[in-house]
């Protein structure tokens, strides 16, 4: 039984790792679209990449946006989530709904709603639009990070804080900002990725002024299949992979200098 | 002349639920008193109202006759320990302790010097540069100490600060506690539900219960001449058993399950022929005999249960459906059997009477 379920998780990995190891071998190609396995090998798609201004100005234009976005949420979020984890007010299980409610409409449905909505703005086609957008659907995640890093909170720390001659503000900088950090900078990842991953509205309000990657590799991949997608792709794996197994290094690093140091 | 810590008339609500009914207290510069009571007794809603955590619906109190009653948390000078420590998880144990200093503008050099002075005075140390998750539950506790202290606070609160620690740990840090607390004289109330530590600890206990309080006197007063029943039931064991006073004058009541009896002068209450009263005899000031014993009152019971703890036994009875127990030496334990019929003894002045 043991041995049968292990075959099974080795198969649900092996899936999911497939189109990994489809794409990065793709990326390294010389074939003129994508095809695999490759007929060649080369470094031509990556040269092509960080040359063509038709792919660097949509990189750019996600990482702005995204940032951006990162800010705004951020900056909605987490005075609501403290109002809504810390405080009862009136229609507070209505404001937590409305929180959530961007995870539970589809994309598709918003996508829709934003064109004609910001039509109306002459928002279309602007990154201020795409933005704005970004920034409602990553508001549920980041809700939900924060919140459960917030409840997760003793809020003894701050009475003790008080006791010690803190001021309400003092307190907040010196005791719960530090405390929650690793919770603020997750869900600020969270957001920042959200924003950056998203292609469906994108595609409908970011137009040809802020195009972003996930539009533009989608256009491509329609038109023209350029393997330039699959060194894309590979890149953004190797970025978020080496952001996984930074943690473990480091500390690494630093159990062995620690031991070179207890050596001496 | 007033004395250093008063609360008069301190009254709480939350909604219709009285926390606290109306507490007057007074506590000397310099004393341990321990609050010492049942949880939802208001012993914990009272130490908040003096750190200044929750306000008092009525009443007032005063440090040195100032009032507190218009100063945040912050402001009132109070060091607390809290039940779970509290300590500042991104913080390490020097850093804990500077940050009431450096609150209070005290530069990082002189502060940092001053913290571990502290965490030396605790027997810390050598710890300043760890982190409080390094730390046993025992080293935590000091630190916590340690930062309650450090700024020479007018007051010093400890929260149940021993109930996560275990019984030898615990011993151990009441007697750290006191030794610390002598020797920087800083008056302190320490809340607790534990008898036994307040009996070792405090100069004087006040018990609470159902948000007043009942008795507040030195340890063995409060043992010896409990004021009200729920003090006689809650410190120590004890046989309370209902009796009808015959005569004042001489000191005698009638009771279903003692039989005619002579009770103690000492710290007796005004009572009056007819008043119907509970008698109190401390399990320790009963003795167990085959046969009545000259020069003692005696009664019979039946023994039920024997509960050994090796150096002495309690041994439980019934006499007339009223339970006894009785404290003897391990030793006296071995000639006795359950279902056995024995007499009980005592002399008068184990008869305490309580009338409230």
């Amino acid at each position: 039984m043991n041995t049968f379920i292990r075959w099974i998780g080795i198969a649900v990995v092996a899936f999911i790792a497939a189109p990994l190891l489809i794409v990065v071998p793709m990326s390294f190609s010389t074939a003129a679209s994508l095809q695999f396995p490759p007929p060649g090998w080369g470094w031509q798609y990556y040269q092509a990449y960080f040359s063509d201004p038709s792919w660097l100005r949509p990189t750019w234009n996600s990482v702005f946006i995204a940032a951006m976005n990162t800010l705004l949420t951020m900056a909605l979020v987490v005075p609501a989530t403290f109002a809504l984890v810390r405080h009862k007010f009136w229609g507070k299980s209505a404001a937590n709904l409305m929180m959530m409610m961007p995870m539970a409409v589809p994309h598709i449905v918003m996508a829709i709603g934003y064109y004609s909505y910001f039509g109306e703005l002459k928002l279309v086609h602007s990154k201020l639009g795409v933005i704005l957008a970004h920034t409602c659907l990553s508001v549920p995640i980041t809700f939900l990070v924060l919140s459960a890093n917030l409840k997760g909170f003793d809020r003894t720390l701050e009475r003790a804080a008080r006791s010690l001659g803190a001021t309400p503000r003092q307190v907040f900088l010196h005791i719960t900002l530090p405390i929650l950090r690793p919770g603020l900078l997750i869900s600020a990842l969270f957001a920042f990725i959200q924003s950056f991953d998203e292609t469906v509205v994108a595609i409908f309000i970011s137009g040809r002024n802020a195009e972003t990657l996930p539009r533009k590799m989608f256009d491509s991949i329609r038109e023209e299949a350029d393997p330039v997608i699959a060194v894309i792709s590979t890149l953004l794996f190797a970025i978020v992979f080496a952001g996984l197994i930074a943690p473990s290094v480091i500390k690494l690093i630093r159990r062995m200098t620690a031991k070179t140091a207890q050596q001496r | 002349m007033s004395s250093y810590l008063q609360l008069s008339g301190v009254n709480k609500t939350f909604g219709n639920f009285t926390a606290l009914g109306h507490i007057d207290l007074e506590i000397e510069k310099g004393e341990f008193v321990t609050f010492l009571g049942p949880s939802g007794s208001g012993k914990t809603t009272t130490l908040m109202v003096i750190a200044g955590f929750e306000d008092a619906t009525r009443g007032e109190i005063t440090v040195d006759g100032q009032s507190l009653s218009h100063l945040a948390p912050q402001e009132r000078n109070i060091g607390i320990v809290f039940q779970n420590y509290a300590l500042f998880p991104h913080k390490t144990a020097a850093e804990n302790v500077y940050f009431p200093l450096q609150m209070r503008k005290v530069g990082k050099k002189a502060g940092l010097k001053k913290a571990e002075e502290m965490l030396e005075l605790v027997g810390l140390s050598g710890f300043a540069h760890r982190l409080p998750k390094e730390l046993s539950g025992g080293q935590q506790q000091r630190v916590a100490l340690a930062r309650a202290l450090v700024f020479e606070p007018d007051l010093l609160l400890l929260d149940e600060p021993l109930g996560a620690l275990d019984k030898n740990l615990r011993e151990q840090m009441q007697i750290e506690i006191k030794r610390i607390q002598k020797r920087l004289g800083v008056t302190t109330i320490f809340v607790t539900h534990d008898q036994t530590e307040a009996m070792s600890m405090s100069d004087r206990i006040v018990v609470f219960s159902d948000g007043a309080i009942e008795q507040a006197d030195a340890p063995l007063e409060i043992y010896h001449r409990p004021a009200t029943r729920f003090v006689a039931d809650f410190i120590g064991e004890s046989n309370l058993l209902p009796a009808t006073i015959t005569d004042a004058g001489t000191r005698r009541a009638t009771s279903p399950v003692l039989g005619d009896v002579t009770f103690g002068a000492e710290g007796c209450p005004q009572v009056s022929d007819g008043q119907t009263v509970d008698l109190l005899i401390r399990p320790e000031h009963l003795k167990l005999s085959r046969d009545p014993k000259e020069g003692r009152q005696n009664a019979q019971m039946q023994i039920e249960t024997i509960v050994n703890y090796g150096d002495n036994a309690v041994v439980i009875g019934h006499a007339s459906d009223q339970q006894i127990r009785v404290r003897v030496p391990g030793a006296d334990v071995v000639i006795l059997k359950e279902g056995d019929t024995c007499h009980f003894s005592w002399t008068e002045d184990a008869v305490f009477v309580l009338t409230e």
